[in-house]
């Protein structure tokens, strides 16, 4: 085993070697957000254009950069040259950037959205840096630093950007040291609750036993949020320094990765890391000589969102059922296996490194006084630019979306934050600023960094059921006030999306979300109803069209909606008759069509295609409103 | 005032001090505040699930549960506010949403209620259907307490198939409220783990993994579940419809040699159920399938025994008490001592088993005198009863560090021994089981050594030669062959172990070489010094040597061949003894000199007919086969009579009175004082069971304690030699395979008796679970003699052919037969190669 020295030395030769490689060196995302947009093609065909042509070029495959919309990313980078960018690839398009760049005379710089190199390089040819793009300029990459630009799979890489800097750092403070450099950065607990985690750490390190656990909580469950799976993937190494951290911080000698089985690449590279970890000497016994032991286990969950939660979680690693169970006893005193136990987010984490490295007051300058530092976001619903983001806290709203986002294509309505725990936002909440206090007084949460943007294409009661509903299936079944509460919410919701919901509703509505609130044992049904009660209290005036007047202003509730040929407008292009699923539609060709809506099933497809495809372009409407009783439709 | 042990709280404006460690809802409780809950339980972990116990705790955030939440200083606690009953109001609303609640609502309700005794068993035709367990519901008493007046929410039935396959409790998961007690119960306290949450959200509920019937699950039937379940969900099926009991008595099980506390179950003069005592020494709270669902099946047949009767050839006449004793007193007085023989059941109490020998040997100057404990153990009789004297607590289970369990299955009977078991294994104890077959035992083992029936010997003999002074010697692992590595480990294990335990349980009674066994486990305990616990199927095996009730032993087990002690005797009961010679003992029965009469209190051994002339019967049901006696006695059972009896470790345990016995019929030792005085005798003018202990507490100085209620641990101080049956055949397994024998077939003894009946013929779910006179058949077995469940085979042997019917079992390892069959019916020897094949049905 050599010292860390040795490898890092090692270790920055090889990148150096990398950097100023005689060959060109390709880079294409292969994280999971890659991978979906069809990554693995394009590194198919980048391959075999390089056999068939006898290029030779090297492939570096790192985790998401950011501009998730953008994916699948290549970056090209030709020596001597600055790396460029070039956004949806497709496998032919990779095949002719790839002969276009090593083969040609003029590389299509043109058509790259972004450089790395530096301001104004004359071979980008007017294409912006890629950090100075609209969508990542706002931004601060703290976390994510080298998400994008290292291979995850390499130690090398990850130590020659200052890897494991931040461990050797905290060796030489201390365990108190540490707990006082974190409490000087402020750092607060990334995954959702925002408890400031030097507290948390000074009650474990201080309880009475020798034996303390650390878990790093990777059970991202949260619909729409992938900030810690984009970690995992892109930088495993950050998260697991940071473990070492933690760990020595509060004196632990095991830990474990609690990390869902539905991210099997995250899994994938974590087992690589830890396996580069053992051999650098950086886990095990007396790590680095220092007397420091420590070993870290993955386990994996089978999936169930409660698991999230500190004490469900606990169990699940001790082979129980997933349940919660009520505090005190606190994990930091009484966790797993009854020993004092610290549960710290992914993200919580992968900062850690950059405070030990940088030092607290580094760590200050982003952020706002009590909320200090950045946080990542997934930002993602109808949005423009949808993506894995970090920003400093304090931010508005307004600039995440708008700025970073780009904003939404149709009118914005709403944002929710927090998941499905957190609340839905309306337009005049857009200054609000990012911290867990702002969010908090404006009746939603931080969460674990979910952004869900929403336009008026959404519909608020859809969207509260749509969580709702995920909460209630979700639910350990353990409290009564989450099991049996969460589910009269689901069905006063759909009763309300429906058609049949009665003014009387809303109040129940309120009431019940408030008894699930203050009744249920862990914050899954604590939070519950949090999109509920949100939305009651910005989007009343919604609710009220569809308790009252059956309408439903987005038009999504299907049993509020009704559909109908404009005579004066269709052609009888028959495009819709062909898409309709039932039969509802009929008419011979260049004949005004017949909407039958008691076949219609309300399928959207007609409405589609006529806008799209056919030649009157909006002969088919979709109508809400008072309800047409049945004896008239007939 | 403050002392390191107690905290200030101040709670509902009143300041006490409690105990630190307590949970509001403990604290609250012992200052008389009732606050509602559902899932909390004084016997089982907090859990925090209903929200039913929700309080305001300045300081606290939110609402915390008082069930979950432990007192500290200065607490400040709010149990009846506005705010928290408004949300409990609001959780129980939930709570019943998915209940079948139409009790709490009924319109009914309030008639109902007066009549409550009679309607509900007739629920079906009054339209409630729901619920068995009106009057008894905790959720009844929540709702009023909170006096919740309807439900503002739709109400969801769940739609579950009632499950009503297994034996002795039914579930109907629609009117369950997943206050988790039954899991924390099956899990935590019992560390059974057949129970558990399964699924999620709405869908959540109670049951075993994968859906399997709890008898595939490994359910033990002990019913610690049902009796936490507040509501209906779980209910006994003898006793659902009964409604609730208005009384309940300390007793002590009478099921086997264990002696659990239990506390009976009455309602007017009927049994309803039993239920487990608190009890620090033997059973700490758990009872078994049988002291837990047997007792009120058992005691309350229809057909027991009312008034005495007279059989003449095939005609029955009804007889009053004072023409039976007559006629019995007259019989008896026409015997000699040696042409009379008295039977008495092991089950009986200490009064009972007193008064017995007395009359044998005071009345009848006899000592035919015996139990059916000698039939019971066979040619282990003697070995048996010889490991008395290395007998030590139960308790020492727990505090052992290794222990060695022989042909023990705890998965039913003797199911408090696997729960202690398993608390010894979670302490870092190590245990061994010796087993023929996968069993309760094997999975939570650290070795499981399993055993060729008939070899349990060879195995414990190479253990006493592995822990002797000298050593083994190299040989010896060759001789032990594939079950050599074990075997030392095992040795090595007891070698370093500071007090094993050795505990015997009942598999190998019934094979030949079963003497060998335990003089194997003796000589392993004496090499060791392992103490043994003894688990006997008898009640009151212990008593029965203590009472004097065998030929070769008087009051206080002293050995009747001590002729000083028996004129002792003589004097105190004012007559003289007669001289003991050569034994008779009820293995005799039916093969030497035909009785004149013969005097069978709970016993019926197999060879009934040819061995008296007349035959006294005095049970509490009639015998099996009409014609088999002459004279029937109604005897009470134990739940209709006060006494006490010595259990396994030699506790002298109270048995108590819970009802009247059924008709006319008596206590056993009522009946034989009536004959006894009829005959003229004095000294059996006891007028309560009382009055025996008083005498048998100054009969003899080491009986003097027997009148107090200490139920301390009382070693045997005697060393009898008790002359067991002769040795049965024994020969090696190794003849399995030979002779076109492939199948090796062993045999248990029928222990789950009560009286000498087995529990299974009076009791309907025992049928199932203890599976009598059914062979059991590995998969593979079955397969390759094409039979299924519950089909006849035919066992052959050279000198030997049954047929019985079958159970594929898959804890049946291939190549052996298993099945447990009553004493006569045994092979010889046992174990038995044999072949199989199926009986055809055109041949039946």
């Amino acid at each position: 085993m050599h010292s860390l020295k040795t490898h890092r030395t090692a270790a920055q030769e090889k990148w150096h070697e990398l950097q100023s490689s005689r060959v060109p060196v390709i880079y294409v995302g292969t994280a999971s957000c890659g991978r979906a947009a069809g990554a693995l093609a394009v590194l198919d065909s980048i391959r075999k254009t390089l056999v068939e042509k006898q290029l030779s070029a090297r492939i570096v495959e790192v985790g998401c950069i950011g501009p998730c919309y953008l994916e699948p990313l290549v970056d090209i980078r030709l020596p001597g040259k600055p790396r460029m960018s070039h956004a949806n690839v497709t496998p032919e398009k990779a095949r002719y950037l790839v002969t276009a760049y090593l083969t040609g005379d003029k590389p299509p710089v043109r058509s790259a959205i972004g450089h790395h190199g530096e301001d104004g390089s004359a071979f980008a040819d007017k294409v912006p840096r890629f950090f100075d793009l609209p969508m990542m300029k706002p931004q601060v990459r703290v976390v994510l630093r080298n998400c994008g630009m290292i291979d995850p799979q390499e130690i090398d890489h990850y130590l020659a950007n200052d890897g494991y800097i931040g461990f050797t750092n905290a060796l030489r403070k201390g365990p108190r040291g540490v707990i006082e450099e974190v409490r000087e950065a402020g750092l607060r607990g990334r995954g959702g609750a925002g408890f400031p985690t030097h507290k948390k750490w000074e009650i474990c390190r201080n309880a009475p036993g020798n034996i303390k656990y650390l878990i790093c909580n990777a059970d991202e469950g949260d619909p729409g949020a992938f900030m810690n799976r984009s970690l995992l993937e892109g930088d495993p190494h950050a998260v697991l320094e940071g473990m070492l951290i933690a760990a020595y911080a509060i004196g632990a000698s095991h830990g474990y990765i609690y990390i869902r089985a539905e991210y099997p690449l995250a899994i994938v590279h974590l087992n690589k890391a830890l396996a580069q970890m053992r051999e650098c000497g950086l886990l095990g016994k007396s790590i680095q000589g220092s007397g420091f032991s420590f070993d870290i286990t993955i386990k994996e969950g089978a999936g169930a969102f409660v698991c999230g939660e500190e004490t469900a979680l606990i169990a699940s690693i001790e082979g129980k059922r997933g349940m919660p169970r009520s505090r005190p006893p606190f994990p930091a005193l009484a966790g797993l296996h009854g020993k004092p136990t610290i549960i710290n987010n992914v993200e919580t984490l992968g900062t850690l490194p950059n405070i030990l490295r940088n030092g607290a007051s580094w760590y200050r300058q982003f952020g706002i006084l009590g909320n200090f530092g950045t946080k990542t976001f997934s930002l993602v619903g109808k949005i423009r630019r949808a993506g894995l983001i970090e920003v400093p806290l304090g931010m508005s709203l307004r600039k995440i979306i708008f700025d970073i986002g780009g904003g939404t294509a149709k009118k914005f309505k709403a944002v929710q934050t927090g998941g499905p725990s957190g609340g839905c936002l309306s337009e005049e909440f857009l200054d609000t600023t990012v911290d867990y206090e702002s969010l908090g007084a404006a009746g939603s949460i931080m969460g674990s960094g979910g952004l869900i943007v929403m336009d008026e294409d959404t519909c608020v009661v859809d969207v509260a059921r749509y969580f709702l509903d995920f909460t209630q299936k979700e639910s350990c079944g353990k409290c009564s006030p989450c099991r049996v509460g969460s589910r009269h919410l689901v069905e006063l919701l759909e009763k309300i999306t429906r058609g049949d919901g009665e003014p009387s509703d809303l109040a129940k509505l309120h009431n019940l979300g408030e008894t699930v609130k203050r009744g249920s044992l862990c914050g899954l049904g604590q939070t519950a109803p949090n999109p509920v009660l949100t939305t009651l209290r910005y989007f009343r005036p919604e609710y009220l069209s569809h308790v009252t007047e059956k309408y439903c202003p987005a038009t999504v509730c299907r049993a509020l909606l009704e559909y109908r040929v404009v005579p004066e407008k269709c052609t009888g292009c028959q495009r819709c008759v062909s898409v309709c699923p039932t039969g509802a539609i009929t008419g011979p060709r260049a004949e005004v069509h017949n909407l039958d809506p008691s076949k219609c099933i309300k399928c959207r497809a007609c409405y589609e295609i006529c806008r799209f495809d056919a030649i009157a372009g909006d002969a088919i409407v979709i109508r809400s409103g008072r309800r047409v009783p049945d004896e008239q439709r007939a | 005032m403050n002392s390191a042990h107690e905290v200030t709280i101040t709670i509902d404006n009143q300041t006490v001090a409690v105990e630190r460690g307590l949970t509001i809802l403990q604290a609250a409780e012992r200052n008389n505040i009732r606050i509602p809950t559902l899932c909390a339980h004084k016997d089982l972990t907090p859990f925090g699930g209903c929200r039913m116990c929700i309080v305001e705790v300045d300081k606290m955030r939110g609402l915390p549960t008082a069930c979950t939440t432990p007192v500290e200083e200065g607490m400040v606690i709010r149990t009846n506010t506005a705010q928290v009953n408004a949300v409990r109001q609001e959780i129980l609303q939930l709570i019943l949403s998915e209940h079948t609640s139409s009790c709490l609502i009924c319109d009914e309700k309030e008639e109902c209620r007066l009549y409550a005794t009679t309607i509900r068993k007739a629920g079906v035709t009054t339209g409630c259907r729901y619920c068995s367990n009106d009057n008894r519901c905790e959720l009844q008493d929540v709702a009023t307490q909170l006096g919740l007046k309807e439900i503002g929410y739709p109400i969801y039935y769940r739609h579950l198939p009632v499950e009503k396959e297994d034996p002795f409790f039914d579930r109907d998961y629609n009117i369950c409220i997943l206050c988790g007690r039954c899991v924390r119960m099956c899990q935590d306290i019992r560390t059974a783990g057949t129970l558990a949450f399964t699924r999620r959200g709405r869908q959540t509920t109670i049951g075993t993994a994968f859906h399997r019937s709890h008898l595939d699950a490994g359910c033990e039937f002990c019913g610690a579940c049902v009796s936490v379940c507040p509501t209906g969900a779980l209910a006994e099926k003898t006793n659902k419809w009964e409604g609730k009991p208005e009384r309940e008595q300390l007793t002590t099980c009478p099921f086997c040699g264990i002696g659990c506390q239990m506390r009976l179950q009455a309602k007017g003069n009927m049994i309803l159920g039993s239920l487990p005592a608190e009890d620090p020494l033997v059973n700490h709270g758990q009872l078994c399938v049988k002291g837990r669902f047997c007792v009120s099946e058992l005691v309350n047949g229809p057909e027991r025994l009312l008034k005495p009767q007279q059989r003449t050839g095939g005609s029955c006449a009804t007889l009053t008490w004072q023409q039976a004793i007559d006629s019995a007193a007259a019989r008896l007085s026409e015997c000699q001592p040696d042409d009379f023989g008295l039977l008495i059941s092991p089950d009986c109490c200490n009064e009972d088993l007193y008064v017995a020998q007395k009359f044998v040997r005071s009345v009848m100057r006899s000592h035919h005198i015996d139990t059916a404990a000698r039939i019971f153990y066979g040619p282990g009789f003697s070995a048996y009863l010889r490991l008395f004297k290395r007998v030590v607590p139960l308790s020492e289970l727990e505090k052992a560090s290794v222990i060695v369990c022989l042909g023990l299955d705890a998965r039913y009977g003797r199911s408090v021994i696997g729960v202690e078991l398993r608390k010894a294994i979670r302490q870092g104890a190590r245990v061994v089981t010796i087993h023929p077959r996968r069993h309760s035992l094997s999975v939570i083992s650290q070795q499981w050594i399993q055993s060729v029936p008939g070899t349990e010997a060879e195995i414990l003999r190479g253990l006493v030669r592995l822990t002797g002074v000298d050593g083994a010697s190299a040989s010896m692992a060759h001789q032990m062959g594939r079950l050599a590595p074990q075997i030392q480990e095992t040795a090595a294990l007891l070698k370093d172990a500071p007090a094993p335990v050795i505990a015997v349980g009942s598999e190998f009674l019934r094979y030949g070489s079963c003497a060998d066994i335990l003089e194997a486990i003796d000589q392993l305990a004496r090499n060791t010094g392992a103490g043994v616990v003894l688990l006997p199927a008898q009640s009151n095996l212990m008593g029965s040597i203590l009472m004097g009730a065998f030929p070769e032993v008087l009051p206080a087990g002293v050995p009747s061949s001590n002729a000083a002690r028996m004129r002792e005797l003589g004097t105190k009961w004012g007559v003289s003894l007669p001289e003991f010679r050569a034994f008779w003992t009820s293995a005799s029965l039916g093969s030497g000199k035909k009785l004149r009469v013969l005097y069978l209190i709970g016993e019926a051994p197999a060879q009934l007919r040819t061995a008296a002339d007349f035959i006294i019967f005095q049970d509490i049901y009639p015998p099996d086969l009409p014609g088999q006696a002459e004279l029937i006695l109604p005897a009470a059972a134990f739940s209709e009579v006060d006494g006490t009896l010595v259990n396994g470790e030699g506790r002298i345990q109270q048995v108590r009175q819970a009802v009247q016995p059924p008709g006319e019929a008596l206590a056993d030792w009522q009946i034989i004082c009536r004959i006894a005085q009829n005959m003229g005798a004095a000294g059996f003018d006891f007028q309560s069971a009382g009055d025996i202990r008083q005498e048998i507490s100054t009969v003899d100085p080491e009986l003097a304690d027997f009148n107090d209620n200490s139920r301390k641990f009382r070693p045997l101080l005697h060393q009898v030699d008790f002359m067991s049956s002769p040795a049965a055949r024994h020969e090696s397994a190794d003849m399995k395979g030979n002779g076109g024998y492939p199948l090796l077939f062993s045999v248990a003894a029928i222990e789950h008796t009560y009286r000498a009946r087995p529990l299974s013929s009076r009791v309907e779910g025992a049928c199932t679970l203890f599976a009598e006179g059914i062979v059991h058949v590995s998969p593979q077995d079955a397969e390759a003699a094409g039979i299924a469940d519950n089909d006849e085979i035919i066992l052959s042997s050279d000198h030997f052919e049954r047929v019985l019917p079958v159970r594929v079992q898959r804890d049946q390892p291939a190549g052996f037969l298993h099945a447990v069959l009553p004493p006569g019916e045994a092979p010889n020897p046992n174990p038995l190669p044999v072949r199989i094949r199926k009986k055809d049905v055109q041949s039946a």
